[in-house]
């Protein structure tokens, strides 16, 4: 019995290894020239966007036939996994190194580490404590939702109730998405923000606090999810009580899948969603810079674009990956 | 003591009785508050469909755990099966245009299939069910992101005329808020309500369910008596994994999509509920009346705290005393335990 | 000398009036047994001695002085061990670590703790390592260790609750030469027990209780007058079965039975055992602790897979694969262990009653719970079982009416063929001679009976014929009327060197 069990183990094993790309070499001669090997440890693979950055990732470093990327490592929201990541991309000596970290402090020895291995680091996404990496590269999240904060004031002219379904409270995108709202909204003081719970990032827990919320505010004007799926679980909600047409709905992340955000604007399920940019081809531009000698930006900001009725088709064409890679 | 007069087997019927009056005391007492602070706005139906709705795939699930815990075991797993289970249902909808009824049972198979592998590793491996399901947890989240390429898979899906498919709209009929058998019956909650009847009459009246109490009492016993105790385990886990198969396509519909993430946790609620309602983890004690019951308190609470606007944190708070206070209260000695003074 | 009093003890339980002005003295070197029927009192006065209850009435002098009784820890103070009936060890530590357990030293003197066990193990005639896991000791090796760790306390009062129960006869000797050591040093001991035989040859006193009363005491032991004490009316044969029963045809047939054992869990492996049993017939099975009596009821009810061997049932092939298969040929097993193996004690007499025999009282595919219960009151009635209802929790039943459910759930199978393994094993007078009464009805009924005892007392009187087992062989067969308590002894002691 336990020997049937270890051989299907083992199979197991070696069928999950096959169906993964070539096996990390640290440098195969290749043709000719010679050719970079690039290590990416990514906080949390289980995030829509995570894997929405990740096929874009592996999309444009394929135009570079000279940079190899090993395969993604996964640190699956641990701070512990990761660290252990970048300690084995430094021991096999990777040319360059991005890291998405799940947490600032944790990580920062860690990159420290690969800074002293003369291992050009990009930091993507979230920071780190330490200036020793090469760039950073991430977008912002006050400034998104400020932007959203914005097109809240523009639907309310008139002021009007909000409601907000924020993230899980300690993640930083939460905060600042919450701080740059609030920012934006003050500039009509007949806008209130008349609630607000935490949605956990997550449609199905979005859904039963807007029946709540419905059953408690007899005027809700507009529901701001700190991302789509929390705003359209609320559309859900709104919609089985009959009052999606009366109220606005406002996300933020836009991907382009079929259950994403720009199609949710497409269909009119939202009313606005901003693309939280992954950064994925100005990170590989980045890499292939460094690794001849370009000099790059250290802090790369990224802008957000503004998904309406009139772009969304255009703009899910432009970030839809499925089928390229 | 085994001189029993009548005046004390009185006394210990009734404190039994109340015992399991208990989990009930416990309902009144979130319904008396909801109804003291919010009045028409908790009380009326549409409120409570929704409360009882949002439940209702984690209710299935506790229905599932709770047999488990009745032979003693304990199955960590069903939030990965629900989330596997949705993610098929949504799949199929969306790559095969299947029809509800066709995705029901489909789903069912898949999670009884891993709920089979649960009970096997149980009763023929001999691992002890929280590792097995505790490894199977890990096992069918990673399947889940795997089939699903991480990416939440829509249910409403549009034809050509840029309507639903049929097919879709049907699906609808799953638990989209909103969407209603016959206009007026909102199949989430009636699903957990036969589910909970069914399992109920499974376990009180036949001779399978008098085994499963066997087994999680003395399983030295069940066996000498002639119980089929490996059949009995691999048949609760199976059981289990069923629910859960069952449950995936209210909560693809409830949310419209399947998350791959769907489902997280849901373990957790899942014994919570049954465990308030009165099962004891050490095996041969509990109902799904009581499980029942336990799912409502939580559901029902949940609304009350959210409709009184109270915050996440304290929320967070007062749900876990409530578990420890319901199980407290399930004590059939507690008023003697209180008096001081152990019995032997 | 004096050395403990206990005066006007009582103690009510929610409902129940447990004691009530109960008095107990003991002298220094003493040996006072504690007679009553269970349910009696004798656990509760000892457990209140033994500072398991925090409060009662009365009052409990030590060595002349006025002790304050209320917490084991008190007990111990004033030298007060007492040896549970129902065993407080460990499974998962060893022997030594459960003897000290709660008297260690802060950083663990192992080879002291061993040492110390060791020798008194040995003391006990105990042939064990003191390292070995609690849990891989059979029942009588645990109550002995329990013994042990009563010894290994600065005793000055040594309360035993029934400590022969699970012994053979060499270990009750055993045991009695070790307390006759102790009361030779002084040392006081109160002794519970429900055999007769056992009392008239340690006690200098036995104490009879009765529905929590003081009923009397007597310095010589007189049966009749003991048990009419105790049970409050004449009980007249002890062992009721007429002289042999009448046989009818062979029903069991085992020959060459082989079973291997198993290491961890100290089960006697059976070498080549052959018997028979005829229907009408009351079989015997005599042996000393770890003689395969138990594996050897075991495996023909299907526990344990045979290596060799070949076993016929009423004149047809058996070869029961599971307990299930066995029941359905119509076998039973009334198994040594009542709480751990046969009853599901936090559910009601009516669920264990009916569990084997649930498929009789199916209805399209659901039972029919009033022909069951029907059925479970029918021989609950008719085994007297003491219980408010069959809706009663069993657990909170007295040792011999839970037997007593066991044998009406074995009886619903309608068995042809019975085994009992210690059917009266700490069971009270009055319920054994019902037991036996039974026994001799099965019989009497055309059934086949194999009981194994360890209380040759009982075997002798109601077997027809009685096997002896040793180190899983048969030693010896005697018939009805030729056996001997000296003769089964000496077949129960023939080992031999193990040939390979």
């Amino acid at each position: 019995m336990k020997k049937t069990v270890t051989i299907v183990l083992c199979a197991l094993l070696a069928a999950a290894c096959a169906s993964k790309a070539p096996a990390p070499s640290a440098s195969s001669g290749g043709e000719g020239g010679k050719k970079f090997v690039v290590g990416y440890s990514q906080s949390n693979n289980a995030e829509p966007y995570r894997a929405q950055l990740n096929l874009q990732l592996q999309h444009f470093m394929k135009k570079y036939p000279d940079i190899e990327l090993l395969p993604i490592a996964d640190a699956k929201q641990s701070s512990a996994t990761q660290v252990s990541q970048v300690q084995n991309f430094i021991t096999q000596k990777v040319d360059a190194l991005i890291v998405s970290p799940t947490e600032p402090a944790p990580l920062t020895a860690a990159v420290q580490q690969a800074c002293d291995a003369k291992i050009p680091v990009i930091v993507l996404d979230r920071t780190v404590n330490t200036d020793c990496f090469s760039a950073f590269i991430g977008g912002d999240n006050v400034l998104i939702g400020k932007k959203a904060g914005e097109e809240a004031v523009k639907l309310l002219p008139n002021g009007g109730n909000i409601v907000e379904l924020r993230g899980i409270m300690s993640n930083q995108p939460q905060i600042d998405r919450d701080k740059g709202f609030r920012e934006a909204i003050a500039a009509n003081p007949k806008i209130k923000i008349i609630a607000d719970r935490e949605g956990k990032w997550l449609k199905e827990q979005a859904t039963p606090i807007m029946q709540q919320w419905l059953a408690q505010h007899p005027q809700i004007d507009l529901v701001y999810g700190h991302n789509d799926p929390m705003a359209l679980g609320a559309y859900l909600a709104a919609q089985a009580a009959g009052k999606a047409d009366k109220i606005k709905f406002v996300g933020i992340d836009g991907l382009a899948i079929p259950d994403g955000g720009i199609r949710a604007v497409q269909l009119g399920q939202l009313s606005a969603t901003f693309i939280y940019p992954t950064g994925a081809q100005e990170a590989a531009d980045t890499v292939n810079k460094i690794l001849h000698g370009q000099p790059v930006e250290k802090q790369q900001v990224l802008g957000t674009t503004q998904v309406s009725k009139d772009n969304a088709a255009d703009l899910y064409k432009q970030y839809d990956l499925s089928g390229q890679n | 003591m085994s001189t029993t007069t009548s005046g004390e087997s009185r006394m210990r019927r009734t404190l039994s009785a109340l015992g399991a009056a208990q989990a009930y005391i416990g309902l009144v007492l979130v319904l008396a508050v909801g109804i003291a602070t919010k009045g028409e706005m908790f009380l009326n139906e549409t409120n409570l469909t929704n409360a009882i709705g949002a439940f209702a795939s984690r209710g299935i699930l506790a229905v599932g755990v709770t047999m488990v815990i009745l032979t003693g075991g304990i199955d960590l797993s069903v939030g990965s099966l629900l989330g596997i289970a949705s993610m098929t249902a949504a799949m199929m909808l969306s790559k095969y245009s299947l029809e509800p009824w066709q995705i029901v049972p489909i789903c069912m198979l898949v999670g009884a299939f891993f709920g089979f592998l649960n009970g096997a590793g149980t009763a023929w491996l001999r691992i002890q069910s929280f590792v097995m399901t505790l490894a199977m947890l890990s096992v069918v989240r990673g399947l889940d992101r795997q089939v699903s390429d991480n990416v939440s898979v829509g249910t409403q899906i549009a034809g050509p005329d840029g309507k639903l498919t049929p097919q879709a709209e049907a699906f609808q009929l799953f638990g989209t808020p909103g969407h209603n058998l016959f206009d007026r019956i909102y199949y989430p909650v009636l699903a957990f309500i036969v589910v909970c009847i069914v399992f109920h009459l499974i376990l009180t009246k036949t001779r399978f369910g008098r085994h499963v109490y066997a087994v999680g009492g003395n399983p030295t016993a069940a066996r000498l008596s002639g119980v089929n105790v490996t059949a009995v385990t691999i048949a609760v886990f199976t059981l289990s994994g069923m629910l859960a198969g069952f449950a995936g396509p209210i909560d693809a519909a409830y949310s419209a999509s399947a998350d791959p993430q769907a489902g997280q946790s849901f373990e957790l609620d899942a014994i919570a509920a049954a465990v308030i309602g009165g099962a004891s983890l050490a095996g041969g004690k509990g109902t799904i009346a009581g499980t029942f019951v336990g799912a409502l308190i939580l559901t029902l609470l949940d609304n009350v705290l959210g409709l009184n606007a109270v915050s996440d944190n304290w929320q967070l708070v007062i749900k876990g005393l409530i578990v420890v206070v319901a199980v407290v209260l399930q004590r059939p000695d507690l008023f003697t335990f209180f008096r001081g003074g152990s019995r032997s | 000398m004096t050395i403990l009093a206990m005066r006007a003890i009582g103690k009510s339980f929610p409902g129940v009036r447990a004691l009530d002005g109960v008095s107990l003295t003991v002298g220094e070197g003493e040996v006072v047994a504690l007679l009553g029927e269970n349910g009696a009192g004798k656990s509760t006065l000892m457990n209140i001695l033994a500072g398991v209850f925090k409060d009662y009435e009365g009052e409990i002098e030590i060595g002349g002085q006025v002790a304050h009784i209320h917490s084991p820890k008190d007990a111990r103070r004033h030298g007060i061990a007492m040896i549970h009936q129902e065993l407080n060890l460990v499974p998962e530590l060893s022997i030594a670590d459960n003897i000290f357990l709660g008297r260690e030293r802060a950083i663990l003197d192992r080879k002291g703790m061993e040492a110390r066990t060791a020798e008194l193990l040995r003391g006990l005639g105990l042939d064990l390592s003191p390292r070995r896991l609690v849990k891989q000791c059979k029942i009588a090796e645990r109550q002995l260790i329990e013994v042990a760790k009563a010894l290994s306390q600065n005793v000055r009062v040594l309360v035993m609750d029934e400590p022969t129960s699970a012994l053979a006869d060499a270990e009750v000797r055993r045991l009695y030469t070790v307390i006759r050591d102790l009361t030779g040093r002084g040392v006081a001991v109160i002794y519970i027990s429900h055999r007769l035989e056992e009392l008239e040859e340690i006690a200098d006193r036995v104490v009879v209780l009765r529905d929590g009363r003081y009923i009397g005491e007597r310095e010589g032991v007189d049966r009749d007058e003991l048990i009419q004490m105790m049970v409050g009316r004449p009980l007249g044969e002890l062992f009721p079965r007429a002289e042999g029963g009448s046989r009818g045809e062979e029903l069991l047939k085992v020959e060459g039975l082989s079973v291997p054992g198993e290491q961890g869990s100290g089960r006697t492996a059976l070498r080549e055992v052959s018997l028979s049993v005829r229907a009408g017939e009351i079989v015997g099975v005599a042996g000393l602790m770890g003689a395969g009596r138990s594996e050897l009821l075991e495996s023909i009810f299907g526990v344990h897979k045979a290596a060799a061997g070949e076993m016929s049932l009423g004149g047809r092939p058996y070869r029961p694969k599971s307990p299930k298969s066995a029941i359905r040929r119509g076998v039973a097993l009334v198994a040594e262990d009542r709480k751990a193996q046969s009853l599901v004690l936090g559910n009601t007499i009516a669920f264990n009653a009916s569990l084997p025999s649930l498929g009789r009282f199916l209805r399209f595919g659901m039972v029919d719970a009033r022909r069951e219960h029907a059925a479970v009151d029918e021989r609950v009635r008719e085994l007297r079982v003491k219980a408010p209802g069959i809706r009663f929790t069993v657990g909170n039943l007295s040792g011999g009416n839970q037997q007593k459910v066991v044998l009406a759930k074995w009886l619903l199978t309608t068995p042809s063929l019975i085994l009992m393994d210690e059917p009266t094993r700490g069971i009270d007078v009055g319920a054994k001679a019902e037991i036996h009464a039974l026994m001799s009805e099965l019989a009497a009924s055309g059934k086949g009976v194999l009981v194994a005892s360890s209380e040759l007392p009982e075997l002798l009187a109601m077997c027809d014929r009685i096997l002896v087992l040793c180190e899983g062989r048969i030693t010896g067969e005697f018939g009805r009327g030729q056996a001997s308590q000296e003769a089964i002894l000496e077949a129960a002691m023939a080992r031999q060197q193990v040939t390979v």
